[in-house]
């Protein structure tokens, strides 16, 4: 597959705030999502690429050709608003329209192409309608087909299901993937929605304060993170801080203040060296941990640690369990409930209990 | 329902009953301060048979007219530069636009008659720098000094409600519009035009039933010759004591007030935006 929308070292100010800083990245034909939290500098990237804002430093470049400085309406890239932004005073099916009518296409053709979007995402008996007559999730699907219907190369969401309640959201995103497939059109969503991003995209950059961080497939970032911010905000983790005390091999041994001390490893993905007596982020997966009243006879190779069952919430397939540390900080973890009669059903709140994972599971991330 | 009735019988005192009375007066037998309750046409057969009365009609719809077309033509890029342009002091040019108005509206007719006058400003200037031989009045006593005056007061309700509405479109929509293709000329053509028609609309109710009605400017600065509707309703009523013709020529007016202000919501599609 070739190289279809390509940024380079994309820098774009705003007054004193530094919103996008030296931001690369290439995209084949693809889901591709920006995840970040607010302020992060996804949306001002999405916009440098539609065109909507110029960048102070960078390139950027479609199939090859640099577009940096073309202006919108130039650019073979469309895009989805946050806010739908349809126009108000037109039907719905002048607003799929738009985008043909600019490029002087018989009306035939025009009405054609707009019926068969519209059937699409099965909005075909709204035409008539004006905006303000529909519901947010058929205004989302409308903003959606407008974009589409002009065949871009490359085609921009900005959190777009962001102002919808979770069932429609749900069914959104999956509608998405699917008509992905049909149009063959890449897709570059922006969110802030970590789960969001999991089901639906290919590759997931994540953005922080203007920088990408990683970019990667999903399972990449959940199971190798490469710093304590990516593993924190994709999915749930606890998070340990402490110091490397010892190396051997692959292993890092590192002493957790007031606490224990613990072997990890540091994920491939991740590049910043760590060395002996570095300070680092521990991070280990909620679900990589096996809890239990009683210590474990065989634990060679396993991370141990002890603490108080604070708070046991039954969620109908997993209890999930808040331990209290001896050191006062939190560790959340859970258990599927396959059967009843195991012993962890027993446990209890004020219960004593000890927790056991894998030292390749445990992640040694640079602060 | 009782939080409703208040504001029924003020509307019902001081709007319907009067706008009942008025047209079932128009239907009386009515002469010089007489009045007696009849059913005739005679009022409304008397002036559409009299050519001075249509003529007068016909000047008032070309005044109000022209006076609408011409600012909506001068305030709509006023509104555009506030609604869309200015960044700053935006409020202080629509504060400053408003002050004037203030002014009681007699003093600024006189105020106008004064400048236009022989021994006015312009008249001065105009001597001063050789371009009239010896001082004339300019406009004044003509349509074109009504229009002018009607233009300076009616001015800052055109671009009041054009800048609220050009203020209020999403700068997203725009966007969206370049997004799609669209660039300069076509997307005030295709967006920010026909959002900005209900700024349009609400300058037209404001101005136009007020500027159909006027008296007093075609009075001060009209001369006899440019009388408009309201002089003459004016006149049944307070000089001439026939209040029934009065009526009529009010209803007369009304009505064409209700059937203009509805094709002009035809014609611009405003249904849709309402």
């Amino acid at each position: 597959m070739s190289e279809i929308l390509a940024v380079k070292n994309l820098v774009k100010s705003f007054g004193d705030l530094t919103a996008v800083n030296n931001v690369s990245f290439s995209i084949e034909d693809e889901f591709f999502a920006l995840l970040g939290p607010s302020g992060s500098g996804k949306t001002t990237t999405l916009r440098m690429a539609a065109g909507l804002e110029l960048p102070d430093l960078g390139t950027i470049s479609l199939e090859g050709t640099d577009i940096t400085g073309d202006p919108p309406e130039k650019r073979n890239i469309n895009t989805v608003f946050q806010n739908y932004a349809l126009f108000p005073h037109m039907t719905v099916f002048e607003n799929v329209a738009f985008g043909l009518r600019r490029k002087k296409i018989d009306n035939r053709t025009i009405r054609s192409e707009v019926v068969k979007f519209l059937e699409m995402v099965k909005l075909t008996d709204k035409a008539d309608r004006l905006p303000k007559q529909l519901s947010g999730g058929e205004k989302q699907r409308i903003a959606l087909i407008r974009a589409l219907i002009n065949k871009p190369k490359v085609l921009l969401l900005d959190e777009p299901l962001g102002a919808l309640d979770l069932k429609i959201r749900q069914k959104l995103a999956i509608d998405l993937v699917n008509i992905r497939e049909q149009v063959n059109i890449t897709f570059v969503y922006v969110t802030h929605d970590q789960s969001e991003a999991l089901v639906m995209a290919d590759r997931i950059a994540v953005m922080d304060k203007g920088k990408i961080l990683q970019i990667g497939e999903p399972k990449e970032l959940y199971e190798n993170p490469n710093c304590g911010f990516v593993s924190h905000f994709i999915g749930n983790t606890n998070i340990l801080k402490g110091k490397v005390i010892e190396k051997n091999g692959e292993l890092y041994k590192v002493d957790i203040p007031g606490l224990t001390e613990l072997w990890g490893v540091q994920p491939a993905t991740s590049r910043e060296k760590i060395s002996v007596g570095s300070t680092i982020n521990v991070s280990i997966r909620p679900e990589k941990v096996f809890v239990s009243k009683k210590k474990r006879e065989e634990t060679s190779g396993n991370n141990i640690l002890s603490g108080t069952v604070e708070e046991v919430i039954y969620v109908g397939p997993s209890t999930e369990f808040l331990i209290r540390l001896k050191d006062g900080n939190e560790f959340r973890t859970f258990i599927q409930n396959i059967s009843p009669e195991n012993e962890v059903w027993d446990i209890k709140w004020e219960d004593k209990v000890f927790l056991h994972w894998r030292f390749d599971k445990t992640l040694v991330l640079p602060e | 329902m009782l939080n409703v009735m208040p504001s029924f019988v003020y509307l019902l005192l001081l709007f319907y009953i009067p706008m009942v009375l008025l047209l079932v007066i128009s239907f009386w037998n009515s002469g010089f301060m007489s009045l007696e309750p009849a059913f005739t046409f005679d009022n409304y057969r008397k002036f559409f048979q009299n050519p001075n009365y249509l003529k007068i009609l016909w000047n008032t719809l070309i005044v109000t007219s022209g006076s609408m077309a011409l600012l909506f033509v001068i305030g709509y890029p006023i509104g555009y530069y506030l609604g869309r342009m200015v960044k700053r002091y935006g409020s202080l040019i629509l504060f400053l636009m408003i002050i004037p108005v203030e002014i009681g509206f007699l003093v600024r007719i006189y105020a106008w008659k004064i400048i236009l006058s022989k021994t006015g400003i312009i008249s001065s200037f105009l001597v001063h720098i050789g371009l009239l031989k010896e001082p004339a009045r300019i406009f004044l006593y003509s349509r074109t000094a009504i229009i002018l005056v009607l233009i300076h007061e009616w001015l800052p309700y055109v671009v009041i409600p054009v800048t609220i509405a050009l203020k209020g479109i999403d700068p997203s929509t725009i966007e969206a519009a370049r997004d799609l293709g669209a660039s300069g000329f076509t997307i005030f053509r295709k967006i920010i035009f026909p959002l900005s028609i209900p700024g349009l609309f609400a300058a037209f109710v404001l101005i136009f039933i007020p500027m159909l009605g006027e008296f007093a400017i075609p009075t001060i600065v009209g001369g006899s010759s440019n009388y408009m509707l309201g002089n003459i309703i004016n006149n049944q009523f307070m000089a001439a004591g026939n209040w029934g013709f009065g009526s009529a020529i009010g209803v007369i007016l009304l009505s064409a007030s209700v059937l203009l202000i509805a094709l002009v919501i035809k014609i611009s599609g405003l249904e849709k935006l309402l």
